[in-house]
């Protein structure tokens, strides 16, 4: 089936259907593998079977019905995952030849797409979202239910302001001492800055770290409109001008720094996948995934 | 003068200064990676860009409609004219066209008395070319009249219309009144009445006793004076007695009937004169050259009323507009 593009995806904010299509196109190396045993989330009665621990019998029901019936629950996986999502005001990068399409939105589908495969797998899940100076935080949780929350909340989400400081994120993100596997979203650009050390700290936790790097084609081939005059959006109000003349020396400059960036990812062991918001977001999914699985690691 | 208002068009140039946005705005984009750029000095960008522009447009139009209605611009359209008094002989009027080649001009008839003024208020509706022919029966003015172009005139004396005036005659010697009378000349005709009634314009009271008080008339002439007490207080002119009593105006004179044909005519000229309207003269073919005269007393354009209607509505647009811009 063919990927959902980056152009489709522009053209709607329900992301409950783009998760449906995206996850469609991803075919069978991720498709929902559902266990069955004892936990917290009910999920059906079935027929008592020799060997069935007694504590599992409804007795109510079997007051009722007068047969032994098994409460079925949703598998408790002791992995949680957590979705990292970077809303500062850089994240609003548009995509300079897709109309409508953002670094943010681009970000949105992605964690919604791992929010919807974690729920199939019945794992907790949680979200938390950098923006303004600010972490909202969604606690970890399972089932439907936190899959509409964490949509409620990616669909809310507006990006503006800065990162959070170190002091503000470190008492953010409490996360507990299980293992936890952490998608964070984000485009790098602030390096050294207050994410990448939470990143490298968690890391350092012994929490499984993978991060995607959202870049635009323009960014990474240096063809900006040289007609109006830019300005950063999240620092000072200088002004800055693109030129043809000026292209080699953009060029340059980001190669240094994203060149340091993986360095440093590399160094610390924090798996991470630079990706173009013009790529199909199923093609980049199935990469951010499949690094995770080459990686040995199975939920 | 009024085209000296043509000189406040530059108020034209308010309302677009106050529709202009004065603020000269640096236009930056957010760019992510700006900061892998050179900076450089904000570009001073001077756009003109214009708000509300269908209310600058109605603006600059009243502005200019109330500038145009005071400035009263006239427009030349009238060609090639002939200029015929009213109640003119068309067969004349004919020959003189064909004779002075306007067989193609256009026909404007207009009252005789007023042929002349109205041409020097209108002189500017006419072209720079334009020619123009008067004809008919035109009063002679009493002074030149100047043109800012030549005028021809060309002038057919109509016959005066005769009018008649009822006299009625009490005298005992009726026969030297009828003479007197009868050698009038002129459109102005005696009919003598047999006696007095409502018509009568003069009664000729040429007996000893006083009238009977029911006798009226506008006029009344009398060889004897002491037939009207009014006369015992009146003012005396040229041998004659004139007073206005409850009968009408009386004149008395001892000397009357006139018995000599100077006096005679000197009496009924007075009386014309005096009582009825003076008959025209015509004036003689003339050919006026163009003066330069100052073109202060013209008549206000026909473009006068549709430049206040279009006033009007402009006025409620605008305050529509302004209304709405606000709300």
């Amino acid at each position: 089936m063919a990927l959902v593009s980056s152009a489709l995806l522009a053209h709607t904010t329900d992301l409950e259907l783009v998760i449906r299509h995206v996850l469609a196109g991803l075919g069978q190396g991720v498709h929902a593998g559902r266990e069955r045993g004892a936990g917290v989330e009910f999920s059906e009665y079935r027929a008592y079977a020799p060997g069935d621990e007694w504590r599992r019998v409804d007795w109510k029901l079997l007051a009722r019905a007068d047969r032994y019936y098994v409460r079925e629950a949703e598998r408790d996986s002791h992995v949680a995952v957590w979705l990292l999502l970077d809303a500062s005001a850089s994240m609003a990068e548009p995509s300079r030849s897709i109309g409508g399409l953002d670094k943010l939105g681009y970000a949105r589908t992605l964690l919604a797409c791992i929010a919807a495969i974690a729920q199939r797998q019945g794992d907790a899940f949680g979200l938390a979202v950098l923006s303004a100076g600010r972490v909202q935080f969604l606690p970890a949780a399972r089932g439907p239910r936190q899959l509409q929350r964490v949509l409620a909340k990616l669909k809310q989400v507006q990006a503006g302001g800065e990162l959070p400081n170190a002091d503000v994120l470190r008492t953010g993100l409490r996360f507990t001492a299980s293992p936890s596997l952490l998608f964070a979203a984000t485009d790098f650009l602030d390096w050294p800055s207050s994410l990448s050390d939470a990143l490298i700290r968690l890391r350092h936790m012994r929490h499984d770290v993978r991060a995607v790097c959202l870049q635009t084609e323009a960014e990474c081939e240096g063809s900006f409109d040289s007609g109006p005059a830019y300005r950063d959006p999240e620092r000072d109000a200088s002004v800055f001008r693109f030129g043809a003349d000026l292209r080699e020396g953009y060029l340059r400059n980001r190669e240094a720094h994203f060149a340091s960036v993986t360095a440093s990812l590399r160094a610390n062991d924090v798996l991470h996948v630079a990706a173009r918001i013009e790529q199909a977001p199923g093609e980049v999914l199935r990469q951010w995934l499949r690094q995770r699985l080459g990686n040995g690691a199975r939920r | 003068m009024t085209s000296l208002w043509w000189l406040a068009l530059p108020t034209l140039l308010l309302p677009i200064w106050w529709h202009r946005k004065k603020r000269v705005q640096v236009k930056a984009e957010p760019l992510a990676s700006a900061r892998f750029l050179p900076r450089t000095e904000p570009r001073q960008m001077r756009v003109w860009r214009w708000s509300d522009i269908a209310l600058l447009i109605v603006r600059c139009l009243l502005l200019a409609c109330a500038i145009a209605w005071l400035a009263d611009p006239v427009f030349p359209w009238r060609g090639d004219t002939v200029v015929v008094a009213q109640g003119t002989d068309a067969q004349w009027v004919e020959r003189e066209v064909n004779a002075a080649g306007y067989a193609e001009a256009a026909r404007l008839p207009l009252p005789a008395a007023e042929a002349l003024a109205w041409i020097r208020s209108h002189e500017r509706e006419f072209k720079p070319e334009a020619r123009l022919l008067v004809l008919g029966d035109i009063p002679m003015p009493a002074t030149v009249p100047q043109f800012r172009r030549p005028v021809m005139l060309h002038t057919l004396a109509k016959p005066v219309p005769r009018t008649e005036a009822h006299v009625a005659i009490v005298s005992t010697r009726p026969q030297e009144w009828q003479r007197m009378f009868a050698a009038l000349d002129g459109p102005l005709r005696v009919v003598l009445d047999k006696t007095a009634g409502p018509a009568t314009e003069l009664i000729v009271w040429d007996a000893p006793d006083a009238p009977p008080a029911a006798m009226r008339a506008p006029l009344w002439w009398t060889s004897e004076a002491g037939a009207f007490t009014e006369l015992a207080q009146s003012k005396a002119l040229d041998g004659m007695r004139y007073a206005d009593g409850a009968r009408g105006r009386v004149w008395a004179s001892n000397a009357w009937p006139p018995s000599d044909p100077g006096a005679a005519r000197a009496l009924l000229e007075t009386w014309r004169e005096l009582h009825y309207a003076p008959v025209p003269y015509t004036a003689p073919p003339m050919a006026f050259a163009a003066a330069n005269v100052s073109p202060v007393d013209y008549a206000s354009g026909a473009l006068r009323d549709f430049l206040m209607l279009a006033l009007v509505a402009l006025f409620a647009i605008e305050r529509i507009l302004t209304h709405a811009r606000r709300s």
